[in-house]
């Protein structure tokens, strides 16, 4: 479960205070599909990368399981994000110099585990995200919405409990996108993943349990 | 997996990559080849004094009031162990003079078979009265020819060749028999210094507590000087040369260490984006160091092995053209020299790389990710 209690977050911009997020609260359960509408700069993906502790909130509570993420240790944060949550940006930043077999492996490289172990579980995910065949390519001979199926199959290697996608359809066409979306679907309906994902366009709100509007930092329907 | 990530990071960037690898190469063989040529030197020079390198010089002990070693004493130093040729030595300043010629000179009275033992001939014998080299040039000397020492006359035999030592200059010298010395200076059974050979180095020290044990048992009566000393002193100046030579060559290293630590932040900076998502998916702060000091590692293991192998080829060509001869390159001591310059070079690597990978791995996830 993820739950957000007051939270607030300013950035610091030069000598500006950029208010991104303001007395959000907020409540995910397990096995939730949510998504998480605002326009560009309405703070929606702060909001994700907070409860991806990637950030810390500046005043409030983010917990994750019911763990404080102000109170854990880089080093702790390092490893929830690793063992717990799944992350799929608009970009796919996938490792250009790795395969997508290695770049699916990476989590489970800073796991620490077994070559063979990776390598069985990597194919695996490649298969469900359907490139197995592809699984020796670098990115650059991949398209858009391969490289993105990748992406997932790597945001599941360790299989983490929460799934965070900051628009994962932004780069693709309606056709790359629908599969990708599907694919996230399917993980939260057969899976059980809950999954949280921003974005601004209103098709994916077809996807949803719940939808969130967010503006201006402040949550203002759900 | 962290290496194989390493090695195709710096792949990315081959011309980079390559350039830096030059750089260490340079510098390893820079420090490497001076310091193989050091050795050779230092192997040149004991090969030149390889001759006199096992002699004791034993002098009287003046500071105890011995102006001179007694004939017994030198019948002790030849019962000594390890010594091998003991050859005492007489010595006075004199004017001498060869037709309407005169000179001074120092006498020298000295055994026949002790100057061959000493000295080679350039022409004659050494038979009679042997000469040195400058003064048979001074006097136009033949072989034959009669020189005064004292209103003596005296016949040379022969000539030496130019060469120096550090207890007898040949080249002004005049090399007479004890008895003719004894006669013209009427000079009494005493020796001014007497020189002891061993047979091998590793004798000297040997010899030189023989004689502490033996004759300076009661008293000191005589020092004992050993020309290794003076071989050692020199080795231990050559070292410290050898060591500022490579400190200059050294240089170049540094230099290819700022260019490791200026492609090192160059990638931090195009890879920015790349790290915070690495962050993201789970690598803690030191997995990001270890990948960036791995591919600063895997640069200077490649620089420096290459530059390592390559400074015998540089030795060789510097020991060709200041020594002449390249048969010390191969020599053990050279090996040291060459590890220490490949760990030299690997040193500069990690140690450049260290600001540029901890820059890296203090990056924030969210501020490298959103990074434009």
């Amino acid at each position: 479960m993820i739950e957000l209690i007051n939270v607030t977050k300013v950035y610091k911009i030069g000598v500006h205070e950029v208010v991104a997020l303001k007395n959000v609260n907020l409540k995910v359960e397990s096995g939730e599909f949510i998504v998480i509408m605002g326009p560009s700069g309405s703070g929606k993906s702060t909001l994700l990368y907070l409860i991806g502790c990637l950030d810390k909130p500046t005043r409030g509570k983010v917990l994750i399981e019911g763990l404080d993420i102000s109170k854990l240790s880089e080093r702790q944060l390092t490893e929830l994000r690793r063992d717990k949550i799944g992350f799929i940006f608009q970009q796919y930043y996938l490792i250009p110099t790795l395969t997508a077999l290695e770049n699916v492996e990476l989590p489970m490289v800073f796991k620490g585990l077994p070559k063979a172990k990776r390598e069985r579980r990597a194919e695996e995910l490649l298969e469900m995200v359907g490139l197995k065949e592809k699984k020796d390519r670098k990115p650059n001979e991949l398209s858009g919405g391969e490289q993105q199926r990748v992406a997932i199959a790597r945001a599941l290697a360790n299989n983490p409990d929460i799934l965070l996608c900051d628009e994962p359809t932004g780069n693709l066409d309606t056709k790359s996108g629908k599969i990708v979306m599907d694919i996230i679907k399917r993980l939260n309906v057969e899976e059980g993943v809950t999954v949280v994902l921003v974005t601004h366009n209103p098709f994916l709100c077809d996807y949803a349990d719940r939808v969130i509007k967010i503006r201006d930092g402040v949550v203002y329907a759900d | 997996m962290l290496i194989e990530l390493a090695m195709r990071n710096l792949k990315r960037t081959k011309v980079r990559s390559t350039l830096a690898v030059i750089g260490i190469i340079i510098g390893v063989m820079a420090i490497s080849s001076i310091g193989i040529f050091g050795e050779s030197l230092k192997a040149v020079i004991l090969e030149n004094f390889k001759d006199i390198a096992n002699e004791v010089i034993v002098t009287p002990d003046y500071t105890h009031g011995y102006t001179y070693i007694d004939s017994k004493t030198v019948e002790r130093l030849k019962r000594i162990p390890y010594v091998y040729e003991v050859i005492p030595i007489k010595r006075q300043s004199a004017l001498i003079s060869y037709k309407d010629k005169k000179t001074y000179a120092t006498i020298y009275g000295i055994e026949e078979k002790d100057v061959k033992s000493l000295f080679k001939l350039e022409k004659g014998s050494y038979r009679g009265c042997i000469v040195g080299s400058n003064i048979a040039d001074y006097f136009k000397l033949k072989i034959g020819g009669k020189i005064r020492i004292n209103d003596k006359e005296f016949r040379v035999g022969g000539v030496l060749r130019k060469e120096a030592r550090f207890d007898i200059n040949p080249n002004f010298a005049v090399f007479i028999s004890v008895k003719d010395f004894d006669k013209i200076f009427k000079s009494k059974k005493e020796y001014e210094f007497v020189i002891v050979k061993t047979r091998s180095l590793s004798d000297v020290d040997k010899v030189r507590e023989f004689v502490n044990k033996v004759i300076n048992k009661r008293e000191s009566k005589v020092s004992v000087f050993e020309i290794k000393m003076i071989i050692e002193r020199i080795n231990s100046i050559l070292s410290k040369w050898t060591l500022f030579l490579m400190a200059i060559a050294g240089v170049s290293l540094l230099v290819a260490g700022v260019s490791i630590l200026n492609i090192m932040l160059m990638s931090t900076i195009e890879r920015t984006r790349e790290i915070g998502l690495l962050r993201a998916i789970g690598a803690y702060r030191e997995t990001i160091l270890k990948i960036f000091l791995l591919e600063a590692l895997i640069l200077g293991l490649i620089g420096s092995l290459i530059g390592g192998a390559l400074s015998f080829i540089g030795g060789y060509v510097i020991d060709l053209l200041i020594l002449k001869t390249a048969k010390y390159v191969f020599q053990p001591s050279s090996l040291l020299y060459v590890f220490v310059g490949i760990s030299f070079g690997i040193a500069t690597a990690l140690v450049s790389a260290l600001y540029p990978a901890w820059k890296a791995s203090r990056l924030e996830p969210i501020q490298a990710l959103r990074y434009e």
